[in-house]
């Protein structure tokens, strides 16, 4: 029979002068662990959370960022009057090939340097085609204007983007006249200007992908393996939500480090908390001889406390969650190694992530406490009961 | 017996709690060493001898554009330029990894030993990369890892261009500052891929340091307002731009070590002072027999003191051991090339263990100030 | 009773199942306990004895009923019938007002006296006491003996003291002597 659980967690909180510095301590190795871990999380929100589910994304076989991959005039015209792609109101095909360049800008620190950025010459219907981006401040550009609508995460970090700014590249002047937002997906981190404007600026002969929107979703699937099989066409079609969540470049070395850390500043913790145990259990001597003679077994008492370092533990876990968790919903940025542009993003502590901290931490007490609880039911007891 | 001889007579009986301590410090010490080293890395790129005389020049949109050929002979007649030489990275994916590990880039070969002199490679292999068009030349740590030799051939799919290539193996490099990287002819991928006409940068070599300023600048200016603006800097400052690319990156890091050291610090000083207070036993005989308040903080401090200098030696020297012989591209999966573990970085390690001794000694011996004897012997060890 | 060194701790070790003869048995309610394995031992002693010892040792955290249950929970019973058992040995010893006060909270007879409800509460046929008066001043230890010699006298406990108070030896039915690990003689009363 095992001991009531109200002794382990009594004793806790009884030595908590004692234990303080351990739960501390855990508590900030599990805040490291679950914020690294939450920017990764974010990033992937950002790419899982981006596109329409109706549309197919085309671009070229084998090119793994957009700003890389090239669409030509030919293969577009091709495309264009596939019988699988929905029509508008006027009976025209719902299509857009967009060109898309990486630019470098200045942060807005001087200081912080400069990086890249991506820009989008997009179509009125492409952005037909992207529903989940929303104007909301300024206005769309005019065509044939040398104007942009910036995503107000870009506008944030980069200098010179905020409307009625105009910052400078290809030796052009573009003038910001809006901001968007995209929900948060993968286009928080554009600058969208006319597509034309961006061709001629640009000095671009080909499109960089091309966005159609299926009629159906069996027609999408048709669609993706017609292109697919077509030699004339070196071209890959996909999903478009399947391509955008495809971008997982950037997260997986976070995700890896995170573990890392975790797992190296884990082993510090490991050391506190079974030193903690040591000294709890070297002042329950006589307490311990007490409860086997009452007739209590020595792996009950093992367990016991191997449970009461767990407790410990956790509850540094859940401080260290607490910590975090202001951190939910910063936004920061850095570069992507999907599309080689900034992609902005925000921190994202899920509840899942949660409790894999505070699991972790639970862990970190058992395997600290486990050889003091192995002491402790060793105790001979009439050498225990004399104890001080 | 003397005092010291007493005191370590016990230390000895306390194996197990005085092993657990310095472990613990260690491994406190160790990670917070490879953070700081990690930091280094990213925000300071390794200096190349022949950087100084290089300059990188690239498209001023960004670096994703590529650069139209016929600028190089307009480069070329600029007053103290030495040699210049395309540049154009190829990004191609090797057998079917995901992720690429080295990075290739088209040049011209006949430009290599003026502008790179570090490579060393023989001479027969120099003249082959030079005179065969399909040749190429790898890095001594990209060999090693696919266990490539002189005269094998690989083949190449560009993520960038729509092309694959296939390569003979010429050469094998070493002795720069980063043995991983492939060489090949601009004008083999210009037939394979049909980049006729354009590259993706300029790497020149200037003929002296004085020189440089001046060559930039000529450079900026002689394509400003033309289709094709360029940015030119030193290699140095090429690197560190990309780097400030990484952007919150350094930020990031720096402030993990912040929480890191932090950690550290407040665990290992609980566990050393609870290692020390173990002790009470011991201390309350010393007490009972005479020792003054006074001495026996002193005790306590070089205890705790002792521990953490264990501690130190085995974390720091261990990181320090680890980093310098042992293969850093092997433990980073080819991500760094080098760990320099700086006296620097090995003092502030040391600092904080000499603080961490310190702040261990404070609560033992508050307890010991407090303790009456008859308490401290009845303790059960 | 007994000189210091004279054995009589361990004997009642042995009595109680918390120390194994290093030669011969022992025999108790017929059993030899010697003989018993670690397991068999911590049941029987759970539900044949109950130890009092000279320093308490009650639990600190845990309340006097909770202290008193703490036997109990060893066994098979439900909620409802170990709080009758442990409010019924409260009772016993005259602590049903204190039974929610926590071992800091009570005087010294008070807590030894929760100490000898907890020895009561599986009904053993043996109660053990090891110097059980050692820390308490004479007004308490009175009221413990009194309650010793009640168990032993209305509750047909058999209650074993070891003790080298001859005020405290008094209290017994029986006192044995022992020296040097030998007995010497009896005195009947």
């Amino acid at each position: 029979m095992a001991l009531p659980l109200k002794y382990n967690f009594r004793n806790v909180f009884v030595r908590w002068r004692a234990t303080v510095a351990t739960i501390l301590g855990v508590a900030l190795v599990v805040a490291v662990f679950v914020l690294v871990q939450s920017l990764a999380a974010g990033l992937e929100k950002a790419s899982r959370n981006t596109g329409d589910a109706r549309n197919v994304m085309i671009v070229r076989k084998g090119a793994t960022a957009e700003s890389s991959s090239q669409v030509t005039r030919e293969q577009f015209k091709t495309i264009k009057y596939l019988p699988q792609i929905a029509r508008d109101a006027k009976d025209q095909p719902l299509v857009s090939a967009d060109v898309v360049i990486l630019i470098s800008l200045p942060r807005h620190r001087a200081t912080n340097g400069e990086a890249n950025v991506l820009v989008r010459g997009i179509t009125p219907v492409g952005m037909q085609l992207r529903p989940q981006v929303a104007l909301v401040d300024g206005r769309w550009f005019a065509p044939g204007k040398r104007e942009a609508v910036v995503s107000s995460r870009i506008g944030e970090r980069f200098a010179n983007c905020q409307i009625g700014e105009t910052f400078k590249t290809g030796g052009h002047e573009f003038t910001v006249v809006g901001l968007m937002e995209g929900g948060g997906s993968a286009f928080d981190s554009e600058i969208w200007v006319d597509a034309d404007e961006a061709r001629s600026v640009f000095d671009r002969e080909n499109y960089s992908s091309v966005l159609v929107r299926a009629a159906s979703p069996a027609g999408a699937q048709e669609l993706i393996s017609r292109i697919e099989s077509d030699k004339r066409f070196p071209l890959r079609a996909v999903m478009e939500v399947k391509y955008y969540s495809e971008q997982t470049r950037t997260a997986v070395p976070i995700k890896v480090l995170g573990n890392l850390l975790g797992t190296a500043m884990s082993i510090g913790a490991i050391f506190a908390a079974m030193n903690t145990m040591y000294a709890s259990v070297g002042a329950r001597t006589r307490e311990i001889g007490t409860l086997r003679v009452l007739g209590y077994r020595r792996r009950t008492v093992l367990a016991g406390f191997v449970l009461e370092g767990a407790m410990l533990a956790g509850i540094g876990g859940l401080i260290g969650c607490l910590f975090a968790l202001p951190m939910h919903g910063y936004s920061t940025g850095m570069m992507s190694f999907d599309t080689w542009g900034e992609v902005a993003f925000q921190f994202r502590i899920t509840p899942w992530l949660a409790v894999k901290g505070v699991v972790f931490s639970l862990v970190i007490g058992a395997v600290g406490s486990f050889l003091p609880a192995i002491r402790a039911s060793r105790l001979p007891v009439i050498a225990a009961l004399k104890a001080v | 017996m003397t005092i010291g001889s007493f005191i370590l007579k016990n230390a000895l009986r306390n194996k197990r709690r005085a092993t657990l301590s310095v472990l613990s410090v260690a491994v406190s010490l160790f990670l917070l060493v490879a953070l700081q080293v990690t930091l280094r890395e990213i925000t300071l790129p390794p200096e190349d001898i022949g950087a100084a005389l290089r300059v990188a020049v690239r498209n001023k949109i960004s670096l994703a554009n590529p650069l139209p050929a016929r600028q190089l002979p307009i480069i070329e007649r600029v007053p103290g330029v030495e040699t210049v030489s395309p540049f154009t990275w190829f990004g191609g994916k090797y057998k079917n990894e995901e992720n690429m590990t080295f990075a290739q880039f088209a040049m011209d070969a006949k430009k290599l030993r003026r502008i790179f002199g570090e490579a060393k490679m023989s001479e027969a292999e120099y003249r082959d990369f030079e005179e065969t068009k399909d040749s190429c030349i790898i890095g001594k740590l990209t060999a090693q890892k696919y266990q490539l030799k002189v005269g094998d051939r690989i083949s190449l799919e560009s993520t960038i261009y729509p092309c694959s290539l296939a390569f003979k193996i010429a050469g094998i490099y070493s002795g720069t500052i980063d043995d991983r990287n492939m060489l090949f002819h601009q004008e083999y991928l210009d037939e394979g891929c049909g980049t006729q006409g354009s590259v993706g940068m300029w790497w020149l070599k200037v003929k002296s340091i004085g020189d440089m300023p001046k060559v930039t600048e000529t450079i900026n200016r002689a394509f400003a307002n033309s289709s094709a603006e360029v940015r030119a800097e030193s290699e140095r400052a090429f690197q560190l731009s990309f780097i400030s690319m990484m952007g919150n990156v350094k930020v990031f890091v720096a402030s993990i070590c912040s929480v890191v050291v932090f950690t550290l610090v407040l665990v290992s000083a609980s566990t050393m002072s609870m290692a020390v207070r173990e002790r009470l036993r011991e201390l309350a005989i010393l007490k009972a027999v005479g020792f003054r308040r006074r001495e026996l903080f002193a005790l306590i401090l070089a205890e705790s003191f002792g521990l953490a200098m264990a501690g130190a030696v085995l974390g720091i020297g261990g990181a320090y051991l680890l980093f310098t012989y042992g293969s850093v591209p092997k433990m980073t999966n080819g991500v760094f090339v080098v760990f320099e573990v700086t006296p620097k970085i090995m003092a502030i390690a040391g600092l904080v263990a000499s603080v961490l001794g310190v702040i261990a000694s404070i609560a033992p011996s508050v307890s010991v100030a407090r303790m009456s004897v008859v308490n401290g012997l009845r303790t059960l060890d | 009773m007994g000189p210091s060194g004279s054995g009589k701790s361990t004997l009642l070790h042995i009595i109680a199942g918390i120390d194994r003869p290093t030669a011969g048995e022992c025999r108790v309610q017929g059993i030899d306990v010697a003989r018993l394995n670690e397991s068999e031992l911590a049941d029987w002693r759970n539900q044949n004895v109950g130890f009092v010892f000279q320093t308490f040792n009650l639990i600190p955290v845990l309340t006097a009923f909770e202290n008193v249950e703490l036997p109990l929970l060893l066994t098979r019973l439900s909620r409802g019938q170990r709080r009758h058992q442990v409010e019924t040995a409260l009772e016993l010893v005259g602590l049903s007002d204190r039974a929610r006060h926590l071992p800091r909270q009570l005087s010294g007879g008070q807590e030894q006296r929760a100490a000898i409800a907890r020895a009561l509460v599986t009904d053993p046929a043996i109660i053990v006491a090891d110097e059980p008066t050692g820390n308490l001043d004479s007004h308490s230890a009175n009221d413990v003996l009194t309650v010793l010699q009640s168990l032993s006298k209305q509750a047909g406990k058999t209650v074993i003291m070891v003790t080298h108070d001859p005020k405290a030896a008094a209290f017994g039915s029986r006192t044995i002597h022992l020296e040097k690990g030998e007995l010497l003689g009896r005195d009947e009363t």
